[in-house]
């Protein structure tokens, strides 16, 4: 029978897995809001967020409560960090989503530039790649974190290829420059949920091995 | 930094019953060892081991070795009162002598032949200010140590033990029937020790191995289990069984 520290550790754990359910709607609605050109689906990725953020504020106090009334050592330690951490990132996430929205209820009413093929694949990587971060932590499995790690190559390179097409149809016609930058930005903001998500799939590992591989300290 | 302490493949047996088997550990100069484990699992008999407070215990009987300075202590013939000394002991419950706060510490140097009187107040003094209890008892050291406090006490004891100038000092459980502000203080007591002696703590207490200590053993029905550096023992150990222990897991 689990004891009262162990439900404490389930409750905490089950809210941050909910808060990854949300940052992945989030995600996938943002996208879909600006490839649609749906304002509703964009205002509710906005109104949303807020749900992040009074999880990541319930979190962070049940995680200082649990360090606090009940010390935890070693693995029970390492998982309150990797909670108390990954919940930043996921909020962060949170407020990148939004920042799409709020770019596709600016973009609202322009003509669509291009069919947008890159981005919505950096957003599905990015939503495949917190669902295993999470799958990681819940199984223990360090290397299925450690391919969630190599992915944010293939969002990386996709930024940079977004960037090159754009900035070449800024230079063609200047009149998409204002479009065009709108994009950029969500490609940067899908870039940086990209990190987050490398941020707590390193933490995870941290959890399972109690490694700390970050910054190259694996390669 | 140096080895203090070496124990090779120490047993020790009540009767037939061995209380800790095959120990083999060191302990660096200037350190400090926490021994954490369950009751009964050996810490206690083992420190005793460590300035032969067992040998008073009638049918008992070691094995193996243990070297202060590369000198085994283990040999019958080895100067018990020399190596008591030389390792002194603070004990769960303060035990001050039922005399003067002042008489406590001037006590063990006068039995060890120091006659100079201003020497024996300076070293009272020093002691007292080390132990952090010269501001609370210097206008009454001629009164006597019972009437202090647990806390006191204890510091008192700590200050009797370092007045004599050891360079090991064992810990069995000295802070546990203290308060929260009395722990404290024998905490950074401890800190501020370990610059000139080599202190092993027995502690029940995980977070105050954690706290106090550099390296921490790990203890289970006689057996060392695990012996690492305290960081690595409580976020990441080596072994399941340690992680258990420290996670309150043990069943």
């Amino acid at each position: 029978m689990a004891t009262h520290f162990e439900q404490e550790l389930e409750n905490v754990t089950i809210k941050v897995f909910k808060m990854a359910d949300l940052a992945i709607e989030a995600v996938t609605k943002s996208v879909e809001a600006l490839k649609t050109s749906d304002m509703n689906l964009a205002k509710k990725v906005i109104e949303q967020d807020t749900a992040l953020d009074t999880l990541e504020k319930e979190i962070d106090e049940e995680c200082i409560r649990i360090l606090v009334t009940r010390q935890p050592a070693a693995v029970f330690l390492r998982l309150v960090l990797v909670i108390l951490k990954s919940n930043t990132d996921l909020e962060r996430i949170g407020d990148l989503s939004s920042n799409i929205a709020k770019e596709c209820i600016r973009l609202s009413g322009k003509p669509t530039m291009k069919a947008l093929v890159d981005i919505p694949r950096m957003a599905s990587i990015a939503v495949e790649m917190i669902k295993d971060a999470f799958a990681a932590i819940s199984e223990k499995d360090a290397d299925r974190a450690r391919e969630v790690i190599k992915r944010d190559d293939e969002i990386d390179e996709l930024n940079l290829q977004v960037y090159r097409e754009l900035f070449s149809y800024m230079i063609e016609n200047p009149y998409t420059v204002s479009q065009a930058l709108g994009l950029i930005m969500v490609a940067k903001s899908l870039e940086r949920i990209g990190d987050h998500v490398t941020n707590i799939a390193e933490r995870s590992i941290y959890y399972i091995e109690g490694k700390d591989i970050r910054h190259g300290a694996e390669q | 930094m140096n080895e203090k302490i070496r124990v090779d493949n120490l047993t020790f047996y009540y009767g037939d019953k061995p209380a800790i088997k095959n120990i083999s550990l060191s302990v660096r100069e200037n350190s400090v060892l926490a021994l954490i484990g369950p009751s009964g699992c050996g810490k206690s008999t083992f420190i005793r081991c460590l300035n032969r407070m067992n040998d008073i215990i009638p049918n008992t009987r070691t094995e193996g070795d243990i070297l202060i300075d590369n000198e085994s202590i283990t040999g019958n013939r080895y100067d018990i009162t020399g190596l008591r000394r030389r390792v002194g002991m603070v004990f769960q419950k303060s035990n001050p002598f039922p005399k003067s706060i002042y008489e406590n510490i001037a006590y063990g140097l006068k039995i060890n032949g120091l006659k100079n009187r201003y020497e024996i107040e300076s070293i009272v003094e020093q002691s007292l200010k080390s132990t952090a209890l010269w501001d609370e008892v210097k206008d009454r050291l001629n009164e006597s140590a019972m009437g202090l406090s647990g806390g006191q006490q204890q510091r008192l004891c700590i200050a009797r033990t370092i007045a004599v100038k050891p360079e090991i000092i064992l810990m069995d459980e000295p802070a546990s029937a203290l308060d929260p502000i009395s722990t404290q203080k024998i905490e950074e007591l401890i800190q501020d020790l370990k610059a000139k002696y080599t202190i092993v703590i027995v502690t029940h207490n995980m977070q105050q191995a954690a706290r106090v200590s550099d390296y921490t053993a790990f203890f289970y029905i006689g057996d060392l289990i695990e012996l690492n550096s305290t960081d690595v023992i409580f976020t990441k150990p080596d072994l399941e069984m340690t992680e258990n222990y420290i996670t309150g897991k043990f069943g």
